[in-house]
């Protein structure tokens, strides 16, 4: 499987706290990695900085073997990587279309530049249309305002926008929290699907058992390090929780048999 | 009734029939025409506070401004001898150069916008004062196509308009669809809403924060010309005050002070509101001293009703 995405030694500091030390991972095409780690381990700083919501301090990333330098939110999207975002990452007063296609919007007489007009109709449409692919529960309307709809809801609309731009690398940033049931199962549902469309996907999460039904891979932080990577395959729900806390549990758990 | 801009609409038509029966000169030809001709001063800066505030920021110079521009305008003609179109094209480059400034603080060093342009109202009153010791100029009063472009007078009927209607309704119609229709509206109303969202989707936000700093800077400068070519004169206490008076035209409208939503159908009729407001409660003769007191009062009702709805609109 071809490379994707490859950090080498990326480095952010927030004043005093080192949020992240020396984090390198690869991403290879069509594969789902977890990131796991305890609160504050480094995970949400880590993404942002591939997702160009900050620049980092020091380090390289490569996009397809092809050293790259990520400034803005924008060239991340240029370069494929689409991101959702812990902190929910709509606009409550705009619409749902308006929000599934906010900075890339359709609009006619492109030369216009920012004052060109949006294509209403294709906006709609292909809200719809999207709406309809990710199965939500209730039926939404696309010119409906996302301040009128759930918190899940809102993530399913985020989710779907990133699937709109099938992007290479899809980063996903603790998508099922605050997620019902069935919105849960379709947001796994998602993962899986873009595996299989050749698309590689970052998952962070705090639930484990949902790395292990959709992750190839498991790489573990720690204060701003990467402390372990393991394949699926070759691991267990235990040695994966002692490795997020730090703390030996399996043989904690030998000891007490 | 569910729509801010409609209620306000209501609430205008219901303003204009009351005074339009407690003085029957109200709506008199005469007295129209006095309306109209000095709306579009106030209502071009409303426009450029629109956007502004629909994109979450706000400017409290814009008075200070409508002073300004015309005031260096002058001088730079009568103490510089300066052509007149270069001397007014030189007031709305420092316009441009003020919203700019504006912008870059507020977006780059992250400074609020009520204190920025709080130093910035501050700034250049007392710049307007300084430059003039305070004494008033007069203005260019001689006919030439400057003078008609911005304030020209024509009559229709027993109505006698000033050009610059026409820049208030080109400008309203403009503004329009920039908010409603263009990708830029978009824009404006997602930083608005949240900010951070419209980052991470690769929306520019500082850049357009600036240049509607500098557009709503640009509109009060020519507001200030506008004004003085009518009365032949530029005061550099011109404006005064001028800024809380937009501010209450727009938010009448139905923009959200807090940013995200803008409409600017609202903010003309909300201009017209302010207007009949002021214009209606001399005929009806309420003591000088009073006016203030019942322009308040009526702007706090109608936020009231725009919360209201707002509330009703949420809960069905
Ligand atoms: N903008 C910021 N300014 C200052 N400190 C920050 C900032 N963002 C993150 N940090 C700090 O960096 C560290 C890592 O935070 P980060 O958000 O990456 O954690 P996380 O692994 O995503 O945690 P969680 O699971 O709780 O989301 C924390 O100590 C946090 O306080
Ligand atoms: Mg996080």
């Amino acid at each position: 499987m071809q490379e994707v995405l490859r950090l080498q030694n990326l480095q952010k500091s927030f004043g005093s706290v080192r949020a992240l030390k020396k984090a390198s991972l690869t991403l290879k095409e069509g594969e789902v990695v977890a990131l796991l780690g305890d609160n504050g381990a480094g995970k949400s700083t880590l993404i942002k900085a591939i997702s160009g919501v900050f620049p980092i301090d020091r380090g390289d990333i490569y996009v397809r073997g092809e050293k790259v330098s990520i400034r803005t939110t924008r060239e991340a999207m240029d370069l494929g990587i689409e991101t959702i975002h812990q902190d929910t990452s709509l606009a409550p007063d705009l619409s749902i279309a308006r929000n599934l296609f906010l900075g890339r919007e359709p609009v006619n007489l492109k030369w216009l530049g920012v004052f060109a007009p949006l294509d209403r109709a294709k906006l709609r449409n292909a809200a719809s249309e999207l709406l309809k692919r990710v199965g939500i529960s209730k039926k939404l309307d696309a010119d409906a305002l996302v301040s009128t709809l759930s918190g899940g809801e809102r993530q399913s609309i985020a989710i779907s926008r990133a699937m709109q731009f099938a992007a290479k690398v899809i980063i996903l940033d603790e998508p099922t929290n605050n997620l019902g049931v069935e919105e849960t199962h379709g947001v796994l549902r998602f993962v899986k699907e873009m595996r299989e469309a050749g698309h590689s996907v970052l998952l962070i999460t705090h639930n484990i058992h949902h790395v292990f039904e959709v992750a190839d891979r498991i790489i573990v932080m720690r204060r701003g390090e990467i402390v372990a990577e393991q394949t699926v395959a070759d691991t267990d729900l235990l040695t994966v929780e002692s490795l997020i806390t730090g703390a030996d549990l399996s043989a904690l758990m030998k000891r007490a048999q | 009734m569910r729509s801010p801009q409609f209620s306000s609409f209501v609430i205008l038509v219901v303003l204009l029939v009351v005074f339009g029966i407690a003085d029957s000169n109200f709506l008199s030809p005469l007295n129209i025409s006095n309306m109209m001709a000095f709306l579009p001063e106030l209502g071009i800066i409303a426009l450029g506070m629109t956007l502004l505030l629909t994109a979450g920021e706000f400017d409290l110079s814009v008075g200070a401004v409508f002073g300004l521009a015309p005031v260096v305008a002058m001088l730079l003609v009568q103490n510089a001898g300066l052509d007149i179109g270069v001397a007014l094209l030189a007031g709305l480059l420092l316009c441009i150069a003020i919203g700019a400034i504006n912008g870059v603080i507020v977006t780059k060093i992250g400074i609020s916008s009520f204190l920025v342009t709080l130093s910035m109202l501050l700034i250049v009153r007392g710049a307007a004062l300084y430059i003039t010791q305070g004494f008033p100029l007069k203005s260019w009063d001689q006919p030439g196509f400057f003078v008609t472009l911005l304030a020209g007078s024509f009559n229709i009927g027993a109505f006698r308009f000033y050009t610059s209607l026409w820049w208030f309704i080109g400008l309203s119609l403009l503004a329009v669809y920039i908010l409603r229709y263009a990708k830029l509206g978009n824009w404006i109303s997602a930083i608005g809403s949240n900010r951070n969202a419209a980052v991470a989707r690769g929306v520019p936000a500082d850049a357009v924060k600036i240049w509607l700093f500098i557009l709503t800077s640009v509109l009060a400068g020519l507001a200030g010309m506008i004004s003085a070519f009518r009365i032949s004169a530029a005061s550099p206490v011109a404006g005064t005050g001028y800024e809380l008076e937009v501010i209450a035209m727009v938010v009448v409208g139905g923009t959200a002070l807090t940013g995200g939503r803008g409409t600017i159908l609202g903010t003309v009729v909300g201009a017209l509101m302010l207007r009949a407001i002021r214009n209606g409660i001399v005929l009806v003769g309420v003591p000088g001293l009073a006016y203030n007191i019942f322009v308040g009062v009526i702007i706090l009702a109608m936020l009231i009703l725009h919360a209201l709805l707002q509330k009703n609109a949420a809960r069905s």
